[in-house]
């Protein structure tokens, strides 16, 4: 019988230090077994030794001339990922984890020579908070470090889903279509993104991912988000969301089908001064792609008719009693 | 019919006769248009649930504290456990309040997912079906485009799900499990041999019959059958609303309160 682990990137070694401290035994080292995987690369902390850009191509809401489904919708389905960094860091994506008490991953150069912050409105870069909230927020990139209350451990690492938008920024996921439905498939979490005109869930429902209805305009998927609960953070630095937040999110795909662009506008009267805007790029995987463990975590199979397929890991976390990759999140 | 040239003396056997195959050919095309179909198969596409009292026990059981009587859903009555499991599922039995893997939110397993008494969606492509299950969001993959099972995966909490279609039910072979879950609140439970057969038809458009073939070697003596009805959920507006329940130890301590 083979062990369930799921992933081994053990990452950085402060949260394996949270895991062990906070949340249940870890029981089993990391196991590398995984069915019909090449060799990985060793994961590097700050994702897992994923390209990353710098820079990123800007993409503009327009027509969609690519393919399209039995419904009408524009084609996008299949295996994606960010290209910048993962949630180590909400607005330097590139810059660490803050305050790291670890010298060596410190990035060395400009700020300029990093990709941008994840907030593109305003022009600084930084989450428009409101005095408390920001206080709350410095709070947590220092007690992160060495949490000595629950509220300053990371959620994902206890493997809650990463809900909205971090989910964007953690693991590769799958985009699937139906007739009224786009479904993100994450590896902590799931988001069905309702595209008839239903009105949205009670707003005494709170969600993790919250409740999402969407239309398409052109190449851009436009999705309301609201019955936001808050909890999920926005990444190890601790940008959060309140319950009476909204987003408004545009997933814009360019015309070659191989990129889109997350756009969206942040509002929140309790936390924020003001609205601001999230810009996340995004790139598809293909079979022409080598598996990475990261970005594109999958293992290829054959199907009836010889062509090839793509296959993913069952996407389990609390069973394994520890945070996903037993510490690496 | 209108090409048939209709002479006197036959009229009466032909009237006859058309009767027949209108019959016959009413019945042909209610099979063909009152399920739905996608690419020419059954789809299973919507929201789905149980109306039966099996998660509480697969067993016939009188009613307990929290648990309503129910003739139970395994043909025959019983599971047939191996001596030594049987012990073990007794001792699962009496310890259900605390044992039981679904009080912690974790992913139920297969068939468990199926028969659990809250909605799953399914989500049906020409190569797959996903079923995308309320409690966890535990996502299910079938696949139906013919790829094998993996050679020696992990072991799995849903298992390995590889499904074809012989005729309008769809046949799906679950292996590679791992032995942590339970098959329902009354602690009856397999190992890391489980395999399951299921068979999903339509008996009505809004209305699947599930059953299964169960076997584990290393746990029961024979393989034994389950039978379960699914009902589509038709209220106004129905959705999944997301049930990570797992979280709900730690979830006061987020966001940062004012």
């Amino acid at each position: 019988m083979k062990k369930n682990m799921l992933k081994h990137y053990l990452g950085v070694s402060g949260l394996a230090f949270i895991g062990m401290a906070l949340l249940p035994q870890i029981t089993h080292a990391a196991d590398t077994d995984k069915p019909k995987t090449e060799q990985k690369p060793a994961a590097q902390g700050n994702g897992g030794g994923m390209p990353r850009e710098k820079s990123f191509p800007k993409i503009s809401s327009e027509k969609w001339t690519g393919a399209r489904l039995a419904d009408g919708q524009p084609d996008v389905s299949g295996f994606w990922s960010n290209t910048i960094g993962n949630h180590g860091n909400f607005t330097d994506p590139q810059g660490g984890i803050i305050n790291d008490p670890n010298p060596n991953r410190i990035p060395k150069g400009a700020r300029a020579d990093r990709a941008p912050s994840r907030v593109s409105d305003p022009i600084d870069g930084q989450v428009p908070f409101q005095p408390w909230a920001l206080e709350k927020v410095k709070e947590f990139q220092v007690k992160f470090h060495d949490p000595t209350t629950q509220n300053f451990v990371e959620p994902l690492a206890r493997c809650a889903p990463g809900g909205v938008p971090k989910s964007l920024y953690w693991h590769g996921y799958e985009i699937k279509q139906y007739p009224n439905y786009v479904v993100f498939f994450f590896d902590s979490g799931t988001r069905i993104i309702h595209l008839d005109d239903k009105a949205h869930l009670p707003s005494k429902i709170k969600l993790w991912n919250g409740d999402s209805r969407g239309h398409w305009e052109g190449n851009t998927l436009v999705v309301d988000v609201s019955n936001h609960n808050g909890k999920a953070l926005f990444g190890r630095s601790g940008e959060f969301i309140s319950e009476n937040g909204h987003i408004e999110e545009h997933y814009i795909f360019n015309k070659e089908n191989t990129r889109y662009n997350y756009e969206a506008v942040f509002t929140d009267p309790t936390v924020y001064t003001k609205p601001f805007t999230v810009t996340i790029p995004a790139r598809r995987w293909t079979v022409a792609d080598k598996p990475d463990s990261w970005n594109f975590d999958v293992w290829f199979a054959k199907d009836s008719a010889g062509k090839t397929t793509v296959e993913h890991e069952e996407r389990i976390c609390t069973e394994n009693n520890g945070g996903f990759g037993l510490g690496a999140v | 019919m209108n090409t048939l040239s209709i002479t006197k003396s036959s009229k009466s056997a032909l009237a006859l006769s058309l009767l027949v195959a209108f019959s016959f050919s009413d019945i042909a095309i209610a099979a063909d248009t009152k399920i739905p179909r996608l690419n020419g198969k059954p789809d299973f596409s919507g929201i789905w649930q149980t109306t039966s009292a099996a998660d509480y026990d697969l067993e016939p059981h009188s009613n307990r504290k929290n648990t309503p009587p129910s003739a139970g859903i395994v043909e025959g009555g019983l599971i047939p456990y191996l001596p030594e499991a049987f012990a073990k599922k007794q001792k699962n039995f009496e310890a259900r309040e605390t044992l039981d893997p679904a009080l912690k939110g974790y992913t139920l397993g297969v068939p468990r997912s199926v028969y659990y008494p809250e909605p799953f969606q399914i989500f049906q492509r020409k190569q797959d079906l996903t079923l995308v299950h309320q409690l966890g969001h535990s996502v299910r993959t079938i696949y139906t485009n013919g790829t094998p099972h993996p050679e020696d995966p992990n072991d799995w909490w849903l298992g390995d799900s590889r499904g074809h279609w012989e005729g309008d039910t769809l046949v799906v072979d679950v292996k590679h499990f791992n032995d942590k879950t339970w098959l329902d609140k009354a602690g009856n439970f397999h190992s890391d041999a489980f395999h399951v057969v299921e068979k999903w038809a339509f008996l009505d458009a809004n209305t699947i019959e599930y059953k299964a073939t169960i076997e584990d070697p290393k746990v029961y003596s024979h393989p034994w059958n389950i039978d379960v009805i699914l009902y589509r959920h038709r209220e106004k507006d129905f959705q999944l609303i997301e049930d990570y329940r797992f979280t709900l130890d730690y979830d006061e301590f987020y966001p940062p309160k004012q």
